[in-house]
């Protein structure tokens, strides 16, 4: 369990954390967005225990895994070798430490590569290696900052399952993103951060329910009619109702994360 | 429960040591290098200087300051590649990260001098030390010392090309003034005056008198260098603490 109670973090007259709250059950993943220096990744520090905050509090109930957003690995040793030292960190000795090595290197499609330094590796073998890092152990909380950035489509679906199934065995995992489809792929909640406090916390479905969908409707003569509303279904039927000609094409779109942050860093809501 | 958080961070600083030792062993150029050299040059040192006793010391003491740079590096490296904070990021403290630094780096630099007092005994001439527990004491006084100011120089340096300008002078400056290169009697007036500030004065003078067997000519001078890497030490602690320059919790 996670839970940051009125996070303040100030460098010089920078305020990067003004009143950060939030709380990560056990087994819930919780997607953090927000624009760059919303304060993300200071909230971050704080959870692992790097910084110290000026104000308030960060409790966390377990081991952490941490994933920073850029990499931080020894390029002279092996996968292996890494993985051993952070699971060894973890407290895993001998058979345990072993076993995990081989079963997180073959989540994250690294059984093959065990052996290669970390330096020969391409970039998206090793943001999965430092992800790995952070899976050692099974911690009890998982902080993920951006792990999918730059990966391939492989590295990045062998992520978030991964991260599934650290959930669904019981971890609070906050993972850090830019890209919020993957935060639906993941069924997580969402905290949205910006200027150093989180301004919308909760399901994704209840933010995204008072926000508008668009309707396209392409006419056979090629005439365009668009309707921005936020039951895009009921807005659709009302229309084909009342139009009289044949239709070339319908669109339906329905309000996205994408959307929810863009309204939210408009301060609209 | 004290005895089962004891066994924790023993488990982890073995871990640590054991990783770091696989880094030196991935990265011997520096350590082969301040073996050939003073191999090298201490016959040819002999052959103007004459004293076995000065040759071998003074080389010692000069290519272990130079190796300072690689214990420097072992923590600068942990910097550039940005793995310092995820170390603290796991369940390790600051003092069993440092510790667990610190074990290899010692047992390279005692490899060093022991390798270069061993080829100064079958090459040189020199006496073989005895009794020889002064000469131990000695070479373990300075390798603590060198761990101490190469931690605190990685501390402050932001860079390796810092890294390498100021462990390069240092080295030179506190090798030349200390007597490791020209005989303390040789040296100016001016130079014999300001030697006792150079730690490589008291390496030397303590290293000679290890090689003598002379235990209270030991005592002195390890007192100061103990002195010397106890206060480098905790510079170096203070601002690991502290992220290297950052405020944190650990």
């Amino acid at each position: 369990m996670l839970h940051a109670r009125g996070l303040v973090k100030r460098y010089g007259p920078v305020t990067a954390l003004d009143g950060f709250d939030l709380r990560v059950p056990p087994g819930e993943i919780a997607g953090l967005v927000g624009h760059n220096g919303a304060g993300k990744t200071t909230f971050f520090e704080i959870a692992a225990g790097l910084l110290r905050p000026d104000e308030g509090e960060s409790e966390v109930r377990g081991e952490v895994g941490m994933a920073p957003q850029g990499l931080a690995l020894y390029p002279s040793v092996t996968v292996r070798e890494t993985l051993r030292l952070f699971g060894g960190l973890a407290g895993l000795r001998r058979r345990a430490l072993a076993a995990a090595v081989e079963s997180v290197a073959g989540e994250l499609e690294l059984a093959g590569e065990l052996d290669r330094r970390v330096a020969l590796l391409s970039g998206g073998q090793q943001r999965r290696v430092q992800a790995a890092t952070a899976l050692m152990g099974e911690p009890a909380v998982l902080l993920l900052d951006e792990p999918t950035a730059g990966a391939d489509p492989e590295t990045r679906a062998a992520l978030l399952a991964a991260v599934r199934r650290r959930a669904e065995a019981g971890a609070a995992v906050v993972y850090c993103t830019h890209y919020l489809p993957e935060l639906a792929e993941l069924g997580a909640t969402v905290a949205v951060a910006a200027r150093g406090r989180v301004i919308a916390r909760g399901a994704a479905a209840d933010l995204l329910k008072d926000l508008p969908g668009e309707v396209r409707v392409v006419l056979d003569d090629e005439r365009e009619i668009a309707l921005s509303t936020t039951d895009p279904t009921a807005a659709l039927a009302g229309l084909l109702r009342e139009l009289d000609g044949p239709v070339r094409g319908i669109d339906i779109r329905q309000p996205s994360l994408d959307d929810l942050y863009r309204e939210l860093s408009r301060g609209r809501r | 429960m004290a005895g089962a958080e004891l066994k924790e961070s023993l488990h982890r600083i073995a871990v640590l040591a054991g990783h770091n030792a696989l880094l030196r062993r991935r990265d011997p150029a520096h350590l082969i290098s301040y073996l050939v050299m003073p191999m090298v040059l201490m016959p040819v040192f002999q052959a103007m200087v004459g004293d076995a006793t000065q040759v071998a010391t003074g080389l010692l003491v000069m290519f272990s300051i130079l190796s300072m740079a690689d214990v420097a590096n072992a923590t600068l490296a942990e910097r550039v590649w940005h793995t310092w904070d995820r170390l603290r990021a796991t369940g390790a403290r600051v003092p069993e990260i440092m510790a667990g630094k610190a074990l290899p780096v010692l047992a390279v630099l005692a490899l060093q001098q022991a390798v270069l007092l061993a080829y100064g005994v079958a090459v040189l001439g020199l006496r073989p030390p005895w009794p020889p527990w002064p000469l131990v004491l000695a070479v373990a006084v300075w390798c603590f010392a060198l761990l101490g100011m190469g931690t605190a120089i990685a501390g402050m340096v932001r860079s390796q090309g810092e890294l390498s300008t100021v462990c390069n002078l240092a080295a030179l400056s506190v090798s030349a003034l200390g007597g490791a290169l020209v005989p303390y009697a040789l040296m100016p007036g001016w130079a014999r005056s300001i030697a006792p500030v150079s730690p490589g004065y008291w390496a030397t003078t303590m290293m000679q008198a290890g090689v003598r067997g002379d235990a209270a000519g030991v005592a002195g001078p390890a007192a100061v260098l103990l002195g010397v890497g106890a206060a480098t030490l905790a510079l170096a602690w203070w601002r690991a603490a502290r992220g290297w320059g950052r405020g944190s919790v650990r």
